[in-house]
């Protein structure tokens, strides 16, 4: 459904854009497009929707070209971004009846549902809105018209966790219509919570794509120990830091030498539990770095 | 398009109020002062004498230029200035923020990600200018229409001319801002920039007619193609400053959407 094939982007002025980055999203899937600040996120969404230029490669959204068939492209496409700025001195509805306007029909039952549930009052003007109110108007415009594909830039920031959590149900409502969504988030948890697939970027390249549950499943361990021992820390230990008097790192080898290590020292306390994706953010993070 | 034109319009009709309240209250001011200023005007006349015939020229009433006394000629020289100067601000201010207001206040990251064509976006807001800048000049068309009536005859042509000659002037202020708003993204800097040239191509108008050896920068501004002296003297804008006007425009615009369509749309 989306497709990139070495996308590149290079700023004349601000050094890093994106470079070659190639990736395939398949219809009906939420795919998780994770980094940092300036990693290259918003570059690729803006490159996406044809708000810039790339400088080399190409990407096709439902086998439409993203900047000869731009148009018909966002015909489809309902888009949230990370800062939401909208005509000020409209009020709500006649703004969400402008958005819709290019799209075609909305669907009034469903866009009046949604306005109930996020809790937003539609005569109000939008320059009186708070950050968190305006990012619920873009919800509005980008849902109410179905759209085949949603690209979401870092939508969830400015709601309440409440609202997250709503926003999260429209999200997966759309999945079971069929609708494909890019989803790119630097918070790991909740790409982790509703997304199917997970693509990680970092200084402009993706250096990364997995199913979250395979993310999940990777061997990694997050260990604490409390020990006086010393010991020798191997390559597979990342991560190493000392919280609280516990020994923290993430362990990424073999579970039999792990034990074999732990049961070599005077252990007071111990936990071994499955890492947060953060954390195999990190590791993925640090190996690169250190290559 | 229609539903882009139709919000574009409604956004920009406060200020199209208040600079059309503006332009036409003044040239009706202007006009009202007429009668007073008949009765005064052989003490005028006296009073201005001694003035240099090259400042008098500037201001249309030199030799074989305007006749004060006379009611199109008063206008041509009082109420005419107004307009060109209040109408041809708005035009800079409108054609040079219609534009990058979008990008200042980062609406047009909304507006992009909708399936509307830069061409079609761009044409738009040109008509909405072009629209506004008509509505504006029509405000002032009944006014002096209203006004010639009750001072006894009315010239269509000179009429026509005084009510619509100040509107290619402003599109030309109005197309300038535009192009350059597409590189100065700023509203602030652009209608700095644009205001500047609006005041600059006025005095560039006075400097050409108060000295012979700057003669020549009469064909530079805006201010000379839509004399009022022609207007009332010959009834017509000549046809070399017409097409120059339209060229102007023209280009103007064009190179605008030349740039714009590839322009990266940065946050």
């Amino acid at each position: 459904m989306i497709k990139l094939q070495k996308l590149t982007k290079y700023y004349k002025k601000h050094a890093r854009g994106i470079l070659g980055v190639s990736l395939e999203i398949k219809p009906g899937e939420i795919f998780g497009f994770i980094g940092p600040n300036g990693a290259g996120k918003s570059t690729t969404v803006r490159t996406l929707l044809n708000l810039i230029f790339p400088t080399s490669g190409s990407a096709e959204i439902d086998g439409l070209d993203i900047v000869s068939e731009s148009i018909e492209i966002r015909k489809m496409v309902g888009y949230i971004p990370s800062e939401v700025n909208f005509y000020g001195e409209m009020a709500v509805k006649d703004f969400v009846e402008y958005a819709c306007s290019f799209h075609g029909e909305i669907d009034r039952p469903y866009m009046a549902m949604l306005v109930d549930k996020l809790e937003l009052d539609l005569n109000r003007k939008i320059e009186d809105l708070s950050f968190g109110n305006k990012k619920k108007v873009a919800i509005v415009a980008a849902l109410a018209t179905h759209p085949k594909i949603l690209i979401l830039d870092e939508p969830t920031s400015g709601l309440d966790p409440l609202m997250q959590n709503l926003f999260f149900q429209f999200l997966e409502a759309e999945k079971k219509n069929g609708t494909t969504i890019f989803f790119s988030s630097h918070n790991l948890s909740e790409v982790q919570r509703i997304c199917d697939r997970v693509g990680i970027i970092k200084e402009g390249e993706l250096i990364k794509v997995e199913t979250v549950d395979d993310i999940m499943k990777t061997r990694a361990k997050t260990v604490k120990i409390k020990t006086q021992d010393g010991f020798e820390p191997t390559d597979e230990m990342l991560k190493i830091e000392k919280i609280n008097g516990f020994i923290s790192f993430v362990y990424t080898g073999e579970i039999k030498n792990l034990v074999q290590l732990l049961a070599s020292l005077t252990i007071e306390d111990v936990s071994i539990t499955e890492p947060s994706l953060e954390e195999i953010f990190m590791h993925y993070y640090e190996r690169e770095a250190t290559r | 398009m229609k539903k882009l034109v139709i919000t574009e319009f409604k956004r920009s009709f406060k200020s199209l109020i208040l600079w059309t309240s503006i332009v036409a209250g003044l040239a009706a001011l202007m006009l009202m002062l007429y009668p007073a200023f008949k009765e005064a005007f052989s003490q005028i006349e006296e009073f201005l004498s001694v003035y240099p015939e090259a400042f008098l020229e500037a201001f249309g009433m030199g030799e074989g230029g305007l006749d004060m006394s006379d009611f199109y000629g008063w206008f041509g020289v009082e109420g005419y200035l107004f307009v060109n100067l209040i109408g041809g601000s708005y035009a800079a201010i409108l054609g040079g923020s219609i534009l990058s207001k979008e990008e200042d206040d980062k609406t047009i990251e909304f507006l992009l990600s909708k399936p509307i064509s830069r061409d079609r976006i761009l044409f738009g807001k040109a008509i909405v200018v072009a629209v506004n800048l008509l509505m504006l000049n029509t405000a002032v068309a009944f006014v002096l229409l209203i006004a010639f009536a009750i001072y006894g005859n009315i010239n269509v042509p000179v009429w026509l001319l005084f009510s619509y000659a100040p509107f290619l002037l402003q599109m030309i202020f109005a197309s300038i801002s535009f192009f350059i708003s597409v590189f100065v993204t700023k509203s602030r800097k652009v209608l700095s920039i644009a205001l500047g040239i609006v005041i600059g191509m006025y005095v560039v108008d006075l400097i050409s007619k108060l000295t012979d050896e700057f003669e020549f920068l009469k064909y530079f501004t805006p201010y000379e193609y839509v004399n009022a002296v022609t207007i009332v003297n010959d009834e017509m804008i000549k046809p070399l400053y017409l097409l120059i006007s339209v060229l102007m425009i023209g280009f103007s615009f064009t190179a605008a959407w030349f740039f714009y369509r590839k322009k990266d749309i940065t946050a």
